[in-house]
């Protein structure tokens, strides 16, 4: 009942909103922030009641819904969609915190459209029929295209189609692959899927279109290029919760739907899967070095982070000599859930700093930028801050999750976490050089002088975020606490199918 | 003939009189009252003839009048669809000076007399009345715009087209006469496959028939033209009814008789069927005209649906019924947003003209949004449910090929209805705000409808269900 509440509560304070129409500016920036504030109080609650040691799903609901094709309204959650719901109910309020500050026509639709989009993330994470997963999946589209359309950018329009086709191309294929699932087990239960009896060239195409819709989502090397583009031209919020979350369902479905339901499939791709993990790593990052535009840049930083996790989503799979180790296992699973989350919050964190300048100043050029420390002082500190975690030093989330994988890399293979250890240097190099040109160094411009220091409002959230990701960096137990046990059935599952 | 078979004929005859009745009063009138009572009449007849199936619905299977006329749950199904779709359309439509001039009201329940006939006819020859009174009904609709000359050009095309097609259809007819020596479709339930020249010659001009009445490639060319042609009044009614009307023609034909026949036809139907899907929708892409734009976009459905049928089981017909219903739905909506926003010397014909309209109109916007995404199939909407279960069909029988041209084209459709999407939403209007012209019961008809493709998108199993249940007889 809780969790059918966090599904459907923003989805009624959103209809609200839109009776209440434009006239009634407070009032529904009040409903929109205190409607999500509470449903992150209800999330909270759902922590408290989760129990972390039972691998089972747990706030199970489950109504027949399409009786003619066995379709059921069945949602419930484990170890691994709790950190992820927790983690959209998050980002959600300081989203909508922040909507205020910066001048935009039709603030009701915009608050609207988010809090609808938190109703599907939500619903995404929690669902545990595949029709319904579909269902969600798929609808999030519609909020997305409108915040990037309508309160975007110059070029907006250019990136929103291309980022509905692209992740609808990718998503129909993912569609038929569910429609054969279900003739072949009578049902669209991720449970039953589990354990649908497929050769090994089944499971080999029904990978790969898993891996065209989730590969797109990531996004991962050669599917990205929507990325940059969306997230340049995205409003703040639209870009927040562009990488904040919406990425990360890449990375849920190949650990709900993929890794379990075609074992083989992925046992036999596992090369191939590392190789486009290690080019997004190494490939993108180095593309973002050469980005003049700070968004772009963080775009495909983050491009390359997500390259981590479907490292650590695979890398086990691929062990030549000794047979598959469930220690091994276990740790890179744990890593690329690690991995997601702290680039959840290191990529939220950075994209509002973006916008904090960019309502200032109107520009996102690096060029444009300098000094503005000497300006901004407290802001300056904050930007550091989420700098040097995106560029994964220890003590913050982003090194943790990193290193993990990293370490479970080299358990595999040395070369694999050599390569994959080269991160460590490009992710400082690009971070640290738009540092270097956009906080400190010497004011560029007499713009630049004239810059305001951050009101509270939109210190607030960045000061949440940067408690969250040292609290993650320096004590990660809790966090791992809370997985372990659904992340350990998870890989016992896997490696039952795959040897 | 039999007195009593009289009844099952009630809804026709009503239809009948109600066209009489409304023939009488215009040639005694022209007043402005006169134009409401033609609502009046144009609604309350189609709805009494509705009324009337309630008897006749849950019959068991019924033969009448010498073979002539087959009464059976689908074909009162397409029937109640066809009264309840007209009623909605009449009210919905601008009442205006054009409108009226033209006897708009008195062709649509002509046609509708028309799809009537189609739907329960089984003799060859009853089907090719229905269908002709379907058809000279539409040359005279598209036509009705007569200030215009594209409406004209599209009249005289249509007609020119629609008499080949009904030539070829009736000479296929003629040729099935020839070689069974009966035109009643009944008998033709369990021929034998036969691959002669002829037979194949005459279901082949059968198909052309059809395949016209749908509007499919290659007998698509009348489609965007009487789209533009005709006012957004008259391209609400053709865009949708007729289709029921078509529906019932390839039903009593290919399914009721020739099914035993189905490995001659299937193959042309599957290749008629993609060849509309990929040509509907890669023209469409490059339209402005917004009814130019949708009539595209029917050919790209009408692919769907005939792509499903040639799948050939059980499901496959159930699931292109309930794509087509689906489509007729997210249609009707679509066009009459338009309707709404037109008035008599202000129509919405371009994309342009939708610019800005999230800022005049939120809600035509947010309903016009629904059916947009509707069409492309995006879930939670309706629209999802009519691809989802085509493609589910397509899977079970291995079409697997056809599955995913079926779904890449789905992907590069989905350009043209963002594009709708766009201008209304992120675009700036460059022209004042257009005056509200619309009454309140199109208003409450349009939001109810545009909210039903959420709400039935929600549900879905009530649509799904009742599809089944009028299939039930059959099988």
């Amino acid at each position: 009942m809780l969790l059918n509440t966090i599904i459907i509560l923003p989805f009624i304070a959103s209809l609200l909103i839109g009776l209440l129409g434009k006239d009634y500016l407070r009032l529904n920036y009040f409903i929109a922030l205190s409607s999500s504030v509470i449903l992150f109080l209800l999330s909270l609650y759902l922590l408290y009641l989760f129990d972390p040691l039972s691998n089972e799903y747990q706030f199970q609901t489950q109504i027949n819904w399409i009786t003619q094709f066995n379709i059921q309204y069945y949602i419930g959650i484990d170890g691994i969609s709790l950190p992820l719901i927790l983690l959209t109910t998050f980002i959600t309020p300081l989203v909508i915190m922040t909507s205020n500050t910066s001048q935009k026509k039709n603030l009701h639709q915009y608050l609207a459209a988010f809090l609808i989009l938190e109703s599907l993330m939500i619903g995404v994470f929690s669902s545990l029929d595949a029709f319904l997963f579909y269902i969600f999946w798929e609808a999030m589209l519609i909020p997305m295209f409108i915040i990037i359309g309508v309160w975007g950018g110059t070029n907006r329009i250019y990136a929103t189609v291309k980022f509905f086709l692209y992740t609808f191309l990718g998503s129909v294929f993912m569609l038929l692959a569910l429609i054969y699932l279900h003739f072949k087990t009578g049902s669209y239960a991720i449970n039953d899927f589990y354990n649908a009896d497929l050769s090994l060239n089944e499971q080999i195409i029904i990978f790969l279109a898993f891996l065209f819709a989730f590969g797109v989502k990531i996004p991962m090397w050669p599917v990205h290029t929507w990325l940059p583009d969306a997230h340049v031209e995205a409003p703040t919020g639209g870009s927040v919760i562009l990488a904040a979350i919406l990425l990360k369902m890449g990375g849920y479905g190949f650990l709900r739907f993929s890794l379990p339901i075609a074992t083989e499939g992925a046992v036999y791709l596992s090369g191939f899967m590392i190789v486009l993990s290690l080019i997004a790593i190494i490939y993108i990052g180095m593309v973002a070095i050469a980005q003049n535009d700070m968004k772009k840049l963080i775009a495909y930083s983050s491009i390359s982070h997500m390259g981590f996790v479907t490292l650590g989503c695979f890398v086990y799979l691929y062990s030549s000599n000794d047979s598959l180790n469930l220690e091994t296992t276990n740790l890179a699973i744990n890593g690329a859930m690690i991995q997601m989350i702290s680039h959840g919050l290191i990529s939220a964190a950075l994209f509002l700093c973006i916008g904090v300048m960019y309502d200032r100043l109107h520009t996102r050029k690096i060029s444009d930028y300098g000094g503005v420390i000497t300006v901004m002082p407290k802001f300056g500190a904050l930007m550091v801050f989420f700098a040097l975690s995106n560029a994964a030093l220890p003590g913050t989330s982003g090194f943790v999750g990193e290193f993990i994988i990293i370490l479970a890399s080299f358990k595999i293979n040395a070369w694999i976490a050599m390569m994959a250890a080269t991160t460590l240097v490009i992710g400082a190099f690009y971070t640290l050089w738009m540092l270097k040109r956009v906080i400190f160094g010497t004011v560029v411009n007499e713009k630049i002088n004239s810059l305001k220091e951050i009101t509270f409002i939109e210190s607030l959230p960045l000061c949440l975020l940067a408690t969250s990701i040292l609290a993650i960096g320096l004590w990660p137990g809790p966090l791992f606490d809370l997985m372990s046990n659904s992340i350990n059935a998870l890989s016992e599952f896997i490696l039952s199918k795959a040897s | 003939m039999n007195i009593t078979e009289l009844k099952y004929l009630a809804p026709e005859i009503i239809i009948a009189s109600g066209i009489c009745v409304l023939v009488l009063i215009k040639s005694f009138h022209r007043l402005r009252s006169i134009n409401l009572l033609s609502v009046l009449i144009g609604t309350l007849t189609p709805l009494i003839a509705l009324l009337s199936m309630v008897f006749i619905f849950n019959n068991p299977y019924e033969i009448i009048l010498n073979g002539q006329v087959v009464i059976d749950t689908l074909g009162s199904g397409l029937k109640i669809t066809a009264y309840g779709l007209c009623a909605l359309i009449v009210l919905a439509t601008n009442i205006n000076q054009i409108n009226n001039k033209s006897e708009l009201i008195l062709i649509e329940l002509f046609a509708l007399l028309g799809i009537s006939i189609l739907c329960s006819a089984s003799n060859l020859l009853v089907i090719y009345l229905g269908l002709e009174t379907l058809a000279l009904s539409l040359y005279g609709l598209v036509a009705s715009n007569r200030k215009s000359v594209k409406s004209s050009e599209a009249a005289m095309k249509y007609f020119v087209l629609g008499s080949i097609a009904s030539g070829l259809f009736l000479y296929g007819i003629s040729l099935i006469y020839g070689l069974y020596g009966s035109i009643n479709i009944l008998d033709f339930n369990n021929l034998s496959v036969d691959t002669s020249i002829e037979l194949q010659i005459a279901i082949g001009f059968i198909i052309c028939g059809i395949v016209f009445k749908f509007g499919a490639f290659p007998f698509h060319s009348w489609v965007p033209d009487s789209y533009q042609g005709s006012t957004n009044s008259v391209a609400l009614f053709i865009s949708t009814v007729p289709k029921i009307g078509a529906f019932a023609l390839l039903y009593r034909l290919l399914i009721d008789s020739f099914y035993s026949l189905s490995s001659l036809w299937s193959s042309f139907l599957l290749v008629i069927g993609i060849a509309s899907l990929i040509y509907g929708n890669i023209v469409a892409l490059s339209q402005n005209q917004i009814r130019r734009l949708l009539g595209y976009s029917a050919i790209g459905h009408i692919g769907f649906i005939l792509i499903a049928i040639s799948a050939i089981n059980q499901t496959a017909i159930e699931s292109s019924l309930l794509y087509l219903l689906i489509y007729v739905i997210m249609t009707l909506a679509t066009f009459i947003a338009l309707e709404l926003l037109s008035s008599e010397n202000k129509s919405i014909d371009t994309i342009n003209d939708l610019k800005g309209l999230n800022n005049s109109h939120p809600w035509v916007a947010l309903m016009l949004l629904f059916c947009m995404f509707s069409m492309i199939g995006i879930p939670p909407f309706i629209g999802f449910y009519a691809k989802w279960i085509v493609l589910s069909t397509l899977l079970k029988m291995d079409m697997i090929y056809t599955a995913i041209i079926a779904i890449i084209i789905t992907v590069i459709a989905a350009y043209y209805y963002l594009r709708i999407v766009w201008y209304m939403y992120f675009e700036k209007s460059d022209i004042p705000l257009m005056k509200d012209t619309s009454t309140i019961i199109q208003k409450s008809l349009f939001f109810t409808i545009g909210s039903s493709l959420l709400l039935l998108g929600l549900i879905p199993e009530t649509l799904i269900s009742l599809i089944g249940r009028l299939f039930n007889q059959i099988y």
